[in-house]
Formats: C-alpha cells, sequence, structure tokens
C-alpha cells in the first residue's frame, strides 16, 4: 500500500502516527529552546538589578587648624559667612556654596553634587540660630559629598571654615531620617538657641517613579566654643 | 495629695506621654524620648551689685558646670547646653574660694528643650535669681520680643517699638510678656520719669529677642539680646538632595521569564514523553 510504512520487525505503521514523531520531535525542540531562553532571561533579569552601592572607605581629611570661633554674643554681633565645610570622620571637604529657596519654596539644592551649600536664609555658622547646610547623597552616577552623612554620630565633629579664617567647631548631638511628607520645619529651620547647626541631605528608599528619595537625613550639631572641649 | 492619687496621676501622665510619643511615630527615636538636653545662660543685672563669680552646679555634683569669673551688671552668658535635669547656680563674691559659702544660690529645673534665662536682678540688698523661662518659637514670619527692665533709677519705665508699646510703666525687675512684632528696622524707646533711651535695631523674622533696660550715667541703655534664632523665611518641606545614583535598584521583572522556562521545560517534557512512547511501539501495537 502506497504511503504506508513497515517497522523493521515488520509491523504496520499508518501515516498519521508516522507524522506523530517529527511533531514531538519538534515540540521537544521547541520546549527547550524556550526553557533555556527563559534560564538565560532569568539570568540576565536578576543581574539588571543593583544592591545599594558599599559606603566604602572615606577620603582621608585631616582636620583643620585655626583659630576656633567663640560662643556667640549674646547682643548680637556679625560674624563672617561661612567659605569651607570640613567632616574628617566621612572625608568631607568641600567649598560651601550658596543656596536659596526653589519656586516651591523648598531649601534649593546645589547645582553640583560635589559641593555642599549654606542656606543664606539662615543664621551664618557661629552666630546665634540654627544655620542650615544642604548637599547631595548621590547623583545619578554615584556617591555625592553627603553620601556618608547619615554614619556621622553623637560627638562627630563638624569645621566650617568663615572667610576671615576663623574655624566654627561643632559637634553633632542627633542624627535623624525624617519622611519628607512628615518633615519636621519648625525644629530644622526655627528658632534654636546657642550656636548650632543642621546638614541636610537625602535617604531612605529612592522612588524610581518621582525620581526622588522619600526621607531626609538631618544631622544636630551644636557650637563647641573656643576654650571647650 | 494622698499617695494612691499622686500614682493615679503618674499612670495617667504615663498613658499621656505614650500616646504623645505613639502620635509623634518613629521620627524621635526612645533615647532622646527619655532624656533631653535643655539651654541655660545666666545674667546679672543688678545695677548696684558689684561683680561676682557665677557657678553652676549639676544638682549632687559637686564640681561646677561651668564658673563665669567677674561677672558685672549687664553681662549675659552665652546659652549652655546642658542635659535636662535640676541644676543649682550659686553666686560667690568676686574673687571668692569655691569651696566659700555663697552670697546666692538657687535651684533651677532644666526641662528637656526648654531655654532659661537665669538673672541675679534687684537692688544689692535684695538681690534675688530670677528663672525667666526663654520662648523658642515663633509666630511664622514674625520677629518675638520682650523687655527685663533692670534699671534702678527709674521706677517706671514705659518701652516701645515703633507704635507697639511692649512694656508700660514698668517697675525695676519686672518682666514682659513676648510680644510679635513686624520684623526689620526697630527703634526702641524706654521713657522713665526723669531719663530716657533709645536704640535702633534690625530684628530678623523668626528670630526672639531680649530688651534690657540699664542704667547708664544719666540715661537709660537699651540693650538687645537675641535668644533663638532661625531661617529668616523657613524652607517648606524637605529638600531633594539627591539623584539615586547610590540607592538599590529592583531588577527587571522575573516572573515572565521564569512563565517561559516554566512552559519550555513543559513543553520539552511532553515532546519526550511522546517521543518514547513511539519508541516503545511494542506497547501499542496489536
Amino acid at each position: 500500500m502506497r504511503g504506508d510504512l513497515t517497522t523493521p520487525s515488520g509491523r504496520h505503521i499508518s501515516p498519521i502516527r508516522v507524522v506523530r514523531r517529527p511533531v514531538a520531535a519538534v515540540v521537544l525542540a521547541c520546549g527547550l529552546l524556550a526553557a533555556g531562553a527563559g534560564v538565560a532571561g532569568l539570568a540576565a533579569a536578576s543581574q539588571s538589578g543593583r544592591p545599594a552601592v558599599p559606603l566604602g572607605r572615606a577620603k582621608l581629611v585631616p582636620v583643620p587648624l585655626g583659630r576656633q570661633a567663640p560662643a556667640p554674643q549674646p547682643f548680637r554681633r556679625k560674624v563672617a559667612r561661612p567659605t569651607r565645610l570640613i567632616i574628617p570622620s566621612i572625608g568631607v571637604r568641600t567649598k560651601l556654596i550658596r543656596l536659596g529657596l526653589t519656586s516651591s519654596g523648598a531649601l534649593q539644592p546645589p547645582a553640583t553634587t560635589a559641593v555642599a551649600g549654606w542656606y543664606t536664609g539662615s543664621p551664618r555658622p557661629g552666630a546665634t540660630g540654627a544655620a542650615v547646610i544642604g548637599g547631595h547623597i548621590d547623583s545619578q552616577q554615584g556617591p555625592g559629598i553627603f553620601f556618608r552623612l547619615r554614619v556621622l554620630h553623637r560627638g562627630s565633629r563638624v569645621y566650617v571654615r568663615r572667610a576671615n579664617g576663623t574655624l566654627a567647631v561643632f559637634k553633632v548631638t542627633a542624627v535623624r531620617s525624617y519622611l519628607k511628607t512628615r518633615f519636621p520645619t519648625e525644629a530644622v529651620y526655627g528658632p534654636a538657641p546657642g550656636a548650632q547647626l543642621r546638614l541636610i541631605t537625602c535617604g531612605g528608599t529612592f522612588d524610581y517613579g518621582t525620581g526622588h528619595y522619600l526621607s531626609n537625613v538631618v544631622v544636630f550639631a551644636t557650637l563647641v566654643p573656643r576654650g571647650a572641649r | 495629695m494622698t499617695l494612691s492619687r499622686s500614682a493615679g496621676r503618674l499612670a495617667k501622665l504615663t498613658v499621656v506621654l505614650c500616646l504623645a510619643l505613639s502620635m509623634l511615630g518613629f521620627a524621635i527615636p526612645a533615647a532622646s524620648a527619655s532624656k533631653g538636653h535643655g539651654w541655660l545662660r545666666l545674667a546679672h543685672l543688678s545695677p548696684n551689685t558689684p561683680a561676682l563669680d557665677v557657678y553652676l552646679y549639676s544638682f549632687g555634683d559637686p564640681h561646677a558646670r561651668i564658673v563665669l569669673k567677674h561677672v558685672s551688671y549687664g553681662m549675659v552668658s552665652p546659652y549652655e547646653r546642658v542635659p535636662a535635669g535640676e541644676y543649682t547656680v550659686a553666686m560667690r563674691a568676686m574673687s571668692a574660694t569655691a569651696t566659700s559659702k555663697p552670697v546666692l544660690s538657687a535651684t533651677v529645673n532644666v526641662a528637656s528643650g526648654r531655654a532659661y534665662t537665669v538673672a541675679g536682678m534687684g537692688p544689692v540688698s535684695g538681690l534675688q535669681l530670677q528663672v525667666l523661662r526663654d520662648r523658642l518659637t515663633a509666630p511664622r514670619g514674625k520677629a518675638l520680643v520682650r523687655v527685663i527692665q533692670a534699671s534702678m533709677h527709674q521706677t517706671a519705665v514705659t518701652v516701645s517699638a515703633a507704635m507697639t508699646v511692649l512694656g508700660r510703666k514698668l517697675k525695676f525687675t519686672a518682666v514682659t510678656r513676648y510680644q510679635a512684632v513686624k520684623p526689620g528696622d526697630l527703634l526702641v524707646r524706654a521713657v522713665g520719669e526723669s531719663e530716657h533711651g533709645s536704640e535702633r535695631f534690625k530684628l530678623a523674622a523668626n528670630t526672639i529677642y531680649t530688651f534690657v533696660i540699664m542704667d547708664d550715667s544719666g540715661h537709660l541703655k537699651v540693650a538687645g539680646l537675641e535668644d533663638s534664632a532661625g531661617s529668616k523665611v523657613m524652607p517648606s518641606g524637605g529638600a531633594q538632595m539627591g539623584f539615586g545614583g547610590t540607592a538599590p535598584r529592583p531588577g527587571a521583572p522575573l516572573l515572565p521569564w521564569l512563565g517561559a522556562a516554566a512552559a519550555g521545560l513543559l513543553a520539552a517534557a511532553g515532546g519526550t514523553i511522546r517521543l518514547r512512547h513511539r519508541r516503545r511501539p511494542a506497547l501499542h501495537a496489536r
């Protein structure tokens, strides 16, 4: 009979049954291909994420030398404007640019992520009140000037060099993280006795939808006047 | 008050405290809730009292935390940040030994997050230490001012700032309440029975001031103390200070690839079964 096949043992097989074998082979081949592609894709996709960039080692920054600023005078006297910020324990040494406010009234971030800035609406560092300095935690590529700010701790020293060469020395009293939606404006920017400092950067979870961090890290510090430990 | 009543109050206070703390959320760590810091400054505002040495002791500690030597009329120390708790301020005659009996002493209870001025006031015959509570918040966009009348020559001093009367006919040692005024250039005038004086100040918004009226030779002196200062314009909310370059990034979704792999494996398994099924024809041959 035409179209009919016979097995070596002489058994008779119908054409339909014969066709099944290549189909099964093709199914097997396609299945293996798909599985392979799936596994490869899985491997690629699992590699596409990225863990947080580790803190690593901070650049070595020596403790600056200079005449230490005294406690602010109760009878107001102007202090020199801030020019540089030095935090040896986290390897920060930067010039201070001047910051204003954004059109929406928020603190203006520095134009580059490599420098920090002093908010000109706040008291000068070393004068009575809470001086405000802001800096980026990171750029899109990597760490910014305040990348390690969150690891400062109570007692860490922060130095602000001023235009007349004097140093306002601050000691950290608290490091806090606040959700931006619950930012304590009064505690950070409101009236404060003595000479104090607030260092502000971002932190917490990064929202890839909005391109912003959800929290702010705020370092609270207070002046160590000349003669004090 | 009986013991049980005070215990009841304590329990109530604890409940209220816990509620308040839980409402504040995680923003304030427990450590600062248990023991915070306050602010303290010392002043000599007694015109006919000679210069003194002022000592600040933490309660129960015989060693002075601060010693201010030769403090004379009109001198005010900078604020000192101190752990919350009880303190003793002692005034001794100039250059008297630290162990000598003080001329005057007072106890101050410093609460967390509060500021105090402890001032020696009154005539030398009736010198007293007054504990003044200093405000630390101002109405948004305003300057906050108060007056301490420390002139002994004049017994009724009226102090005004522009059109606002800060205090009327203030007696020696009187302290007014804080009042909100518009920030900007301000002429503060003090007018007594026979003497007067004035001083021009530049007041900043969100800043708190104390004006002290003092005796000066033949006239009144207005001294301006800057108690607390904030940002002139308070930034609203948080700040955008990062672009995410160091944040962990979630990977591409794994599920589609997992599905593809599973489907492929299933298909391959099916194909294999089919093939093996064909390779054993004996089972099905009839």
